[in-house]
């Protein structure tokens, strides 16, 4: 069974962290288990921790109307989500549930804060491995809304109008 | 074509507190999509006579932002079932009871110009705008393009034209359409002529001026000519009052994108009856049958000399120019075309001609399977064909013999 330092070194966002400070930030980590179907959070909850999933799958998920949403995007082992409530205290945008049975590691926004405040280095290489995932995830995010986009335009037959098709008489 | 765009839904389940999540590819929900028009206060639509080729069309008025479309038969039915109650699916299914026959593509085209012509619910709004091509145009390209745009660029309208119009018609512009102004017209055009074909020294004072300031009178004549173009579409503009109709527009552009023109967006006569289309369409004419008729008898009056080579050139220019106007086969959109039109009932007669030209010969080989509306435009075809050679022989003849005469 792999020990929880040796399983953070195959998470990007602690790819930069030496064996110390790995040791260090498994102390701070919180185990959980979670049913596949339970919710890990929901949007608008109070939101004040990242997770990793260590096994299993999240669905994340934004509320469209009534019981449906839509879906967002899925995580599997050695990604990690819920990153924003380590930075601001707004309510969750999205909510997770677990697909399958998962084990998550849960670190607190407290926990975080006190990396940042005894161990600057290690919070810096945490926050620039964390950068460079956000923007894959903003450019992952531009593309969902173009898809989205395109779904609308041919759900509803929308098409660039022909400009041949107003009709009308211009006496001369 | 790419693959159907796929959403993916989660939908939680109040029993079990659980959840299922479902994949739906965006051709599924097009078949569910349910089209809705715009409320019925927002838009009016007029059956048009049956037409020569015994198609039915419908023109259909956007009120809110007053653009128009022209339905056939058969979008005319999709429209009638475009209430937001039924599916594409279930309108695809009853446009196949009534018809016989049914493509997606025909509602996807239709509902294509209803978004252009804004006359359906939208749930977003969206400007498309073409994407620059790639690579570096040449030199000449792009000054070939800055002067079109510029040429383009010439075009322009007057606002409130309708306002415009209402307040002419109101001050004195209503006293043309009166039945006692139209038989003054058809008099003095009845004189004009008697008097223009009568033996004398008009033709012959015309010819030897045009000879010896051929740049003088052409410049007066042209000069004259745009002139009452512009009271021409003035004049079709307050018929169109005269009905109670809206002047959509009032400006100047280029004819098929060469010919500088004037015109008069008349449009909304179609909410109206074939007959009083026809009547706006012959109002513009008679502006120059008027003045030209006016400008002949005036020449006839004057003593031989310069003004006398002026008027009688104005009046057989006005008079040219009604007739060039009137004549409806010159592959040109001008009053001529759109009375045989409205008389026709096949409002695109043009447009389904022009069309039709790259198919003609294939289609003349099989002569036996040809419809009527394609015999129609073929017949058209021909005329203009023929009209163009005409007019062109007969101008060309005309100027050599002015040449000789003096």
């Amino acid at each position: 069974m792999q020990t929880i330092p040796e399983f953070l070194k195959d998470v990007s966002l602690f790819q930069d962290l030496d064996e110390q400070s790995l040791s260090t930030l498994a102390s701070l980590l919180v185990s959980a288990r979670i049913a596949a179907k339970a919710v890990v959070f929901r949007e608008s909850s109070e939101s004040d921790s990242l997770y990793v999933v260590q096994s299993g799958q999240i669905i994340i998920s934004k509320h469209v109307q009534g019981e449906v949403d839509i879906v967002l995007t899925r995580f599997h082992s050695g990604d990690f989500f819920g990153e924003m409530g380590l930075f601001d205290a707004a309510p969750r945008s999205a909510t997770a549930y677990a697909e399958r049975d998962s084990t998550l590691l849960r670190l607190e926004r407290k926990a975080f804060q006190q990396i940042l405040a005894d161990y600057p280095e290690m919070a810096a290489r945490i926050c620039y491995r964390m950068v460079t995932v956000f923007i894959g995830r903003l450019r992952a995010t531009n593309e969902q809304a173009r898809e989205a986009m395109r779904w609308g335009l041919e759900a509803t037959g929308y098409s660039p109008g022909n400009p041949q098709s107003a009709f009308g008489r211009k006496s001369t | 074509m790419a693959d159907p765009a796929k959403l993916e839904i989660l939908t939680r389940s109040a029993d079990d507190g659980g959840f299922q999540t479902v994949e739906i590819d965006s051709l599924h929900a097009y078949r569910a999509y349910k089209p809705q028009r715009l409320p019925p206060a927002e838009w009016e639509i007029t059956a048009q006579p049956t037409g020569a080729d015994g198609a039915r069309h419908f023109v259909l008025r956007n009120l809110r932002r007053d653009s128009y479309l022209l339905l056939s038969s058969k979008e005319h039915f999709l429209w009638e079932c475009f209430d937001g109650r039924h599916s594409l699916e279930e309108v695809a299914r009853a446009f196949h009871l009534a018809f016989g026959a049914f493509d997606y593509m025909v509602i996807r085209q239709f509902l294509a110009r209803l978004y252009d012509c804004g006359v359906i619910e939208r749930q977003y709004a969206l400007d498309w705008q073409s994407i620059p091509a790639g690579g570096r145009a040449r030199r000449w390209n792009r000054a070939f393009g800055w002067a079109a745009q510029k040429w383009r660029g010439l075009a322009f309208r007057i606002p409130q034209a309708d306002r415009l119009c209402a307040l002419l018609y109101k001050y004195g512009g209503f006293l043309l359409f009166y039945q006692l102004s139209f038989w003054l017209c058809v008099a003095l055009a009845v004189v004009a002529l008697t008097l223009a074909f009568q033996p004398g020294e008009l033709t012959a004072n015309f010819a030897h001026f045009i000879k010896t300031q051929p740049l003088l009178l052409s410049s007066v004549m042209l000069g004259t000519a745009l002139a009452v173009s512009v009271l021409h579409v003035l004049v079709h503009a307050l018929a169109c009052k005269a009905y109670g109709r809206r002047v959509r527009e009032i400006g100047f552009f280029l004819l098929q994108g060469i010919l500088p023109t004037f015109y008069a967006d008349v449009t909304d006569i179609f909410m109206s009856t074939r007959q009083v289309r026809i009547t706006v369409d012959m109002a513009g004419p008679m502006v120059e049958v008027v003045l030209g008729s006016a400008s002949i008898v005036a020449a006839y009056f004057s003593d031989a000399g310069l003004v006398q080579a002026l008027l009688f050139g104005v009046g057989v220019t006005l008079w040219e120019s009604a007739v060039i106007n009137l004549y409806p086969f010159n592959f040109l959109e001008m009053d001529g075309y759109n009375i045989v039109a409205d008389l026709l009932a096949v409002p695109m007669l043009r447009q389904q001609a022009l069309a039709l030209i790259p198919s003609l010969p294939q289609r003349l080989r099989r002569i036996s399977t040809i419809e009527r509306g394609e015999w129609l435009q073929i017949g058209y075809l021909t005329l203009c064909l023929i009209s163009v050679a005409v007019y062109l022989y007969l101008h060309v003849d005309a100027i050599r013999s002015l040449l000789h005469l003096s």
